[in-house]
């Protein structure tokens, strides 16, 4: 349980934050049983359904890469390259497995060295379709369930359609909490900085679903207490890009002058926007999340209609983004050698700038020294914004 | 330090069996047929190599426009960096694929122009009807690549292909899906038939296909014996030429010209095997090229370990076919030629599955490198990291590690650079690591004796 008294918000979130993992340990101790998985495409209802808890894999840009070269090669996504140098120096060493769904190259690629080279007593990937046609949705189901089967097994007992449900029930209340928090962006000044939600949001993806939940409601409990006392800023910006679970780039923006108001990120909007549907058999509503209804440049939409019809396809829920949180401007933020969304940069960037809003485009490599290097491009978009 | 030549000035590589000498001239009127199928208004489609779907392409008359290929060839004639400057110009960061950037600033360039960018190799890539992408585990950009092109010819219609394979697990084998995924990737290629006889106008024939579909299965058991007679000593051809000869196996695939071409490559190996001609005079190492593309604008280097005594009877980029006798099913029995297609795959990518079962802490990628290793009597093994390509450069480092682990220690090394950017690459410091390995493997050796 979130501890009550002071510190239960956002001081509580800070801690799990900080000492990223620390409760899942705790639980660990306890006898709870700890599954680690990477990116927002893992069913977790899965795994907690299986008696588990979910703890995201987490990076860490002020830990340099020491380890992970003498296995993985540097021409990985950086993102992934600190998680698996962490991981390598022991942070999450009471895992009991470990999860990774067909994402992107660098996290399918690299499925074998994490198996082998760590060696945690239980492994899957979960072979995900790109497409989302019905060939493909079938496709999916089939592998989810097969993956069912196999944490299954390794957990002494089948997952029952039961425990599903109240899994997925228990995740739609989580992600249904997010959303109440997100409302708070809405307001001018937002009442909770890009920052502080982003710090949240992780600190959630590392403890109980039920725990997150009440973390996030305490959180916005708290902030709603602050009423119009912050400062104004000039600009309100919106952050799209892949996982970024540092809060540093936030607060780099936010420390320059202007306010994250909303986000494509993961953690972020992109996983807690959608929820799973309530259907007769529990993995249909799941494989139709993830497949469907989460968008990411990792999967491949059909194109229906003319191309600038298919651009609203692709990137609609930004621009409604951009529409319900009043963004005047928005940063891409994409990691060095990350294809999803490095080859989505010019589609992106001219969908987003046919609504009038600028966009800047920032590459990066997920270190702390990379990041300050973008401090004078951010204040030259912000002076940029200004003027308009 | 690099070397600025004009295209014209680089220096042809010299290849050990004339058969792979041909293959220059094969790939120039593969670039004409397109181009001349844009004239004559002939459907062509923009494809990637092992997608499953050259018999179906050519069962329907379209038109393939390999743009891996083209790219290479960019690369090749050292004149991708315009290419790739226009695709970065266009916000596409410098890490991506440098096949796809090459062909993305192709692309952006000659639509803008309304006409082929100025002095493009081969006389240009032209523009397609149809783009086929596919989704497999492994590159992003087979689904990215053409979404992105899309941007700059907005009005082609794109098809992407689920093609996945069962992952090599240990709590259960593969056959325990293999089931559902060939299912899914049949409706996957039934959806391309229909999608390419609504946009081309151009109707499957279904016997054709099944000729077609004969006539592949004949050319990968063929491909096969005749790259297993490179097991010979001193071995006849090395993987510099089999960087030619991957034309017909991934670009020429379900045509009788590939079969033709592997037919005459098998009496020339078999004629200088009984002669005892080497691909050296003296044969001293024989290596493995392990994984890795290699560096297009750099093949010549291969000629620099054969200046050595260095040999490569084998490689495991570019052989993507098994001989499909060597299957545990027998796919002459399939009578679906959709669905042959779909268990030809799956068996593929399962191959090394059952072998890689049997030794403990195995996987199937190293379970390959030791058969090859005892097969061809393998002294070393290179690799090429390409930094712009996760699909074919990631795990390299982890198998080198595996192998020792589990097997033995071997001399290996790992070059760096790129399939396309020449900016990756430094020959001086390239050669110098190759002098260094070269002496590893005379120390190894002579150690042993
Ligand atoms: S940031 Fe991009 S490359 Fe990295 S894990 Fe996410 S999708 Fe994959
Ligand atoms: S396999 Fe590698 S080189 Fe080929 S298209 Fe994919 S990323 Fe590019």
């Amino acid at each position: 349980m979130v501890e009550k008294g002071a510190g239960k918000g956002l001081a509580a979130a800070e801690r799990y934050y900080q000492d990223y993992g620390c409760r899942a340990g705790e639980l660990k101790r306890q006898g709870k049983r700890i599954m680690g998985y990477l990116c927002a495409f893992t069913p977790v209802e899965i795994i907690a359904a299986a008696g588990f808890m979910p703890l995201r894999i987490k990076g860490d840009v002020n830990e340099p890469i020491t380890k992970a070269d003498a296995e993985m090669e540097t021409i990985v996504c950086p993102l992934v390259r600190s998680c698996f140098d962490v991981s390598l120096k022991g942070k999450y060493e009471f895992l009991d497995g470990i999860v990774i769904p067909h994402a992107c190259d660098s996290i399918t690629r690299t499925y074998d060295i994490w198996k082998y080279t760590l060696n945690f007593p239980y492994s899957h990937l979960i072979n995900m379709p790109h497409a989302t046609d019905k060939p493909s949705l079938d496709f999916y189901k089939a592998e989810l369930n097969t993956f069912r089967r196999s944490l299954g097994r390794f957990a002494g007992r089948e997952i029952s359609d039961q425990s599903l449900t109240q899994a997925i029930r228990l995740h739609n209340q989580n992600r249904a909490k997010v959303r109440e928090l997100y409302e708070l962006r809405k307001m001018n000044p937002p009442l909770i900085s890009g920052a502080e939600v982003t710090r949240l949001l992780v600190a959630a993806v590392s403890i109980p679903v039920t725990e997150a939940t009440e973390l996030i409601n305490n959180v916005v409990e708290e902030v709603k207490q602050r009423g119009k006392v912050r400062a104004a800023k000039p600009a309100r910006l919106m952050v799209v890009g892949g996982q970024v679970d540092n809060i540093d780039f936030i607060e780099l923006i936010e420390d320059s002058g202007a306010w994250v108001v909303a986000d494509d990120l993961c953690p972020g909007a992109r996983e807690f926007f959608s929820d799973v549907a309530d259907t007769p058999d529990p993995v249909d509503g799941i494989a139709e999340r993830y497949l469907r209804k989460i968008c990411c440049s990792r999967t491949f939409r059909e194109r229906r209609g003319s191309y600038h019809e298919y651009l609203e396809q692709r990137f609609g829920h930004i621009g409604r983004s951009i529409r319900d949180f009043k963004v005047d401007g928005v940063v891409l933020y994409i990691y060095k050698y990350c294809d999803p969304y490095g080859f989505d940069v010019p589609a992106m960037k001219s969908y987003i700038e046919s609504k009038g809003i600028p966009v800047l485009y920032l590459e990066d490599e997920y270190s702390m020294s990379t990041i300050g290097r973008l401090r004078t491009r951010i204040q030259a978009f912000l002076e940029l914004l200004g003027s308009k | 330090m690099t070397e600025e030549k004009k295209p014209e000035e680089k220096k042809k590589r010299k290849t050990a069996t004339e058969a792979a000498a041909k293959i220059g001239p094969m790939v120039k009127a593969m670039i004409a047929d397109v181009l001349q199928a844009r004239k004559e208004g002939k459907p062509i489609a923009y494809t990637f190599i092992c997608c499953c779907y050259d018999e179906i392409v050519r069962a329907m008359d379209i038109v393939p426009a390999w743009t891996e290929n083209y790219a290479g060839i960019c690369g090749a004639k050292r004149d991708a960096q315009r290419f790739l400057e226009r695709a970065e110009s266009e916000g596409f960061s410098r890490s991506l694929c440098t096949y796809a950037l090459c062909g993305l600033g192709f692309d952006a360039w000659r639509e803008q122009l309304g006409e082929m960018p100025p002095d493009a190799p081969w006389g240009g890539q032209a523009r397609p009807d149809v783009m086929l992408g596919s989704g497999q585990i492994l590159c992003d950009p087979r689904n990215k690549w053409y979404q992105a092109a899309q941007h700059y010819i907005p009005d082609v219609p794109v098809y992407a292909v689920g093609l996945p394979w069962p992952p090599y697990e240990s709590d259960y084998d593969y056959r325990e899906v293999q089931d559902y995924y060939v299912k899914y990737i049949v409706e996957e290629l039934r959806g391309l038939v229909a999608f390419l006889e609504r946009h081309t106008g151009r109707k499957m024939d279904w016997d054709r296909l099944s000729e077609l579909v004969d006539l592949t299965d004949r050319t990968w058991n063929l491909i096969w014996e005749t790259y297993e007679l490179r097991r010979a000593i001193p071995s006849p051809m090395g993987t510099g030429d089999a960087m030619n000869t991957m034309v017909p196996i991934v670009f020429m695939m379900a045509t009788q010209q590939a079969y033709d071409f592997f037919k005459e490559l098998n009496e020339e190996l078999r004629h200088k095997i009984a002669n005892k001609e080497g691909e050296v005079p003296d044969e001293k190492y024989r290596l493995m090229w392990g994984g890795g593309l290699p560096a297009w604008f750099a093949l010549n280097d291969f000629n620099y370990f054969n200046s050595k005594g260095a040999v490569f009877p084998v490689e495991t980029t570019y052989r993507t076919v098994e001989a499909v006798y060597n299957f545990d099913i027998d796919l002459s029995k399939i009578s679906d030629p959709l669905e042959h297609i779909a268990w030809r795959w799956v068996k593929f990518w399962t191959y090394w599955y059952d072998k890689a079962r049997k030794r403990p802490g195995s996987h199937p990628d190293v379970e390959r490198l030791i058969q090859y290793i005892e097969d061809y009597k393998i002294d070393g093994i290179v690799m090429h990291e390409a930094f712009s390509c996760r699909t074919w450069h990631v795990g390299l480092i982890w198998q080198l590690n595996r192998l020792k682990k589990i097997y033995r220690d071997i001399p290996s090394l790992i070059l760096e650079s790129d399939i396309v950017d020449i900016s990756s690459y430094n020959e001086a410091d390239t050669r110098a690591r190759i002098d260094a390995f070269i002496d590893t493997l005379e120390a190894v050796k002579s150690k042993g004796k």
